[in-house]
């Protein structure tokens, strides 16, 4: 009986297709630890944060191509959740992978809510996510998310990020009573948000998301600054009145070399109980625009009572009820967010290192 | 140009003044350190609303020279001058089109 070698094996994978990317899983470099023995065959296959239904079938069918080789008698496939590193080794926050704000520009378009709701479905994939709530003056995390207790100071100026619902949080809200505001220049926004990136406890994150207040000031500016971002996600609602000010946004990322990895549309459409859906923003705006931009679709969000019910009591429709189909659509975003991430490292859009040797 | 000509590999010295910069389309930039200053963009160098120049290069010595560089974010460096002055942030754009400029200068020099 011929020899089982390394290559065989992985000319055997090579036919398993990561529906997401497109690609075959060994030229993505998803195989890892294969060992070889006797006629047993076992691997493990690390894929970015894709839905349990296709974690599923690209195991059964990597276990299927094993099977075929002559000489296999048995084949173990482990699943594994990766999310790879878009920060360059000389970012200032090394153990955060990925750093992704959420921007519209335009206010009250719903960025918090999606901000909210795809951090917890990330997490909820298997990834460690991080929340900052960047806007100052009007911040809705702490709200969003049913958050009471203050987070824990520690020496140095460090702060530790409140868990909840399993993803870390760290928002001015929590240092604040509801009934004061923040009356703060310039300078003062610059060393907050400077302080709740570099002076906060994150630790290990695959994600972290950073919903942003709306506008093109101070806390962009900073946070382009201060770190070296993966690339911003757009939210708007389908009307011409918001994409026109999300636009701006977008160019504002673009001029600090932050690229843009996709958009989301909010408020697509009001589902009638009758199974009709109302368009009530306009019909598909934000993915007309995407589309005119050339730039990936995320997913809509439907604009529904469940949503912002579940919003305002604290508990985010993804954390009440991941299978309703308005958590879905969340969940949607949240999976097209990681494999778009995930094409920049096979597409080689991920932004290179820059050296500084001075 | 191309947006992805105007993203460094490297940033570095030639000398203990000039600073050196290797773009990814493997182009490199050679900024004299003084010109460079006298080229600040900042609000205390020029004025905001009308651009109109306020430092005066008979403040700046001759002999002005880099002592920090860090990276702003990915778009622009900020550097620490010998002078005191360090508000300044070039963005990478600015250097690239700054190089630009520069190259179209000297070609047009006169033959004496």
């Amino acid at each position: 009986m011929s020899k089982v070698t390394n290559e065989i094996v992985l000319k055997a994978l090579a036919n398993v297709i990561d529906p997401e990317l497109k690609k075959d899983v060994v030229s993505l470099g998803f195989v890892k630890n294969l060992d070889i023995e006797d006629g047993r065959v076992s691997c493990q296959i690390a894929v970015a944060t894709s839905a349990a239904p296709v974690k599923d079938k690209l195991k059964q069918q990597a276990v299927g191509h094993l099977l075929e080789i002559p000489g296999v008698k048995e084949a173990y496939v482990e699943m594994l959740t990766h999310v790879r590193n878009t920060s360059p080794a000389n970012t200032p926050i090394p153990g955060i992978k990925n750093i992704i704000p959420i921007s519209s520009a335009k206010g009250g378009v719903g960025k918090s809510t999606v901000s909210a709701n795809l951090a917890m479905a990330l997490s909820k994939k298997g990834a460690k996510v991080g929340l900052m709530d960047a806007d100052i003056y009007g911040p809705s995390i702490p709200t969003l998310l049913n958050i009471t207790e203050s987070p824990t100071p520690k020496e140095n100026n460090v702060i530790i990020p409140v868990e909840k619902y399993g993803i870390k949080v760290m928002s001015m809200g929590f240092f604040l009573p509801q009934d004061k505001a923040v009356i703060w220049r310039g300078p003062m926004l610059n060393k907050m948000i400077t302080q709740f990136l570099k002076g906060v406890e994150w630790g290990e994150l695959d994600y972290l998301l950073i919903d942003l207040p709306p506008g093109t000031g101070d806390v962009q500016l900073t946070l382009c600054q201060q770190v070296p971002l993966t690339g911003a996600v757009i939210v708007s609602t389908p009307q011409a009145v918001a994409l026109n000010i999300a636009k701006k946004g977008m160019a504002m990322f673009q001029q600090l070399n932050c690229p843009i990895i996709g958009v989301i549309e909010n408020m697509s459409y009001y589902q009638i109980p009758n199974g009709e859906k109302d368009y009530i923003f306009g019909e598909s705006g934000a993915k007309k625009f995407a589309e005119e931009l050339q730039l990936p679709f995320l997913g809509e969000i439907p604009i529904a009572t469940t949503i912002r019910k579940q919003s305002d009591e604290g508990v985010p429709i993804v954390e009440a009820d991941i299978d309703s189909p308005h958590a879905q659509a969340f969940v949607t975003a949240a999976e097209n967010l990681a494999s778009q991430v995930e094409a920049m490292h096979t597409s080689g859009d991920v932004p290179q290192e820059i050296k500084l040797t001075f | 140009m191309n947006e992805k000509a105007a993203i460094p590999r490297e940033v570095t010295r030639v000398n203990k003044h000039d600073i050196k910069i290797i773009w990814s389309d493997n182009h490199e930039s050679v900024f004299i350190a003084r010109d460079l200053r006298l080229r600040c963009q900042c609000a205390q160098c020029v004025e905001e609303m009308t651009g109109r120049k306020l430092l005066d290069p008979s403040t700046v010595p001759l002999e002005v020279k880099p002592n920090e560089i860090k990276l702003v974010g990915r778009y622009a460096i900020q550097i620490w001058w010998s002078d005191g002055h360090s508000s300044g942030i070039f963005p990478f754009v600015f250097l690239r089109n700054l190089d630009t400029e520069m190259k179209k200068l000297a070609s047009q020099k006169f033959e004496i």
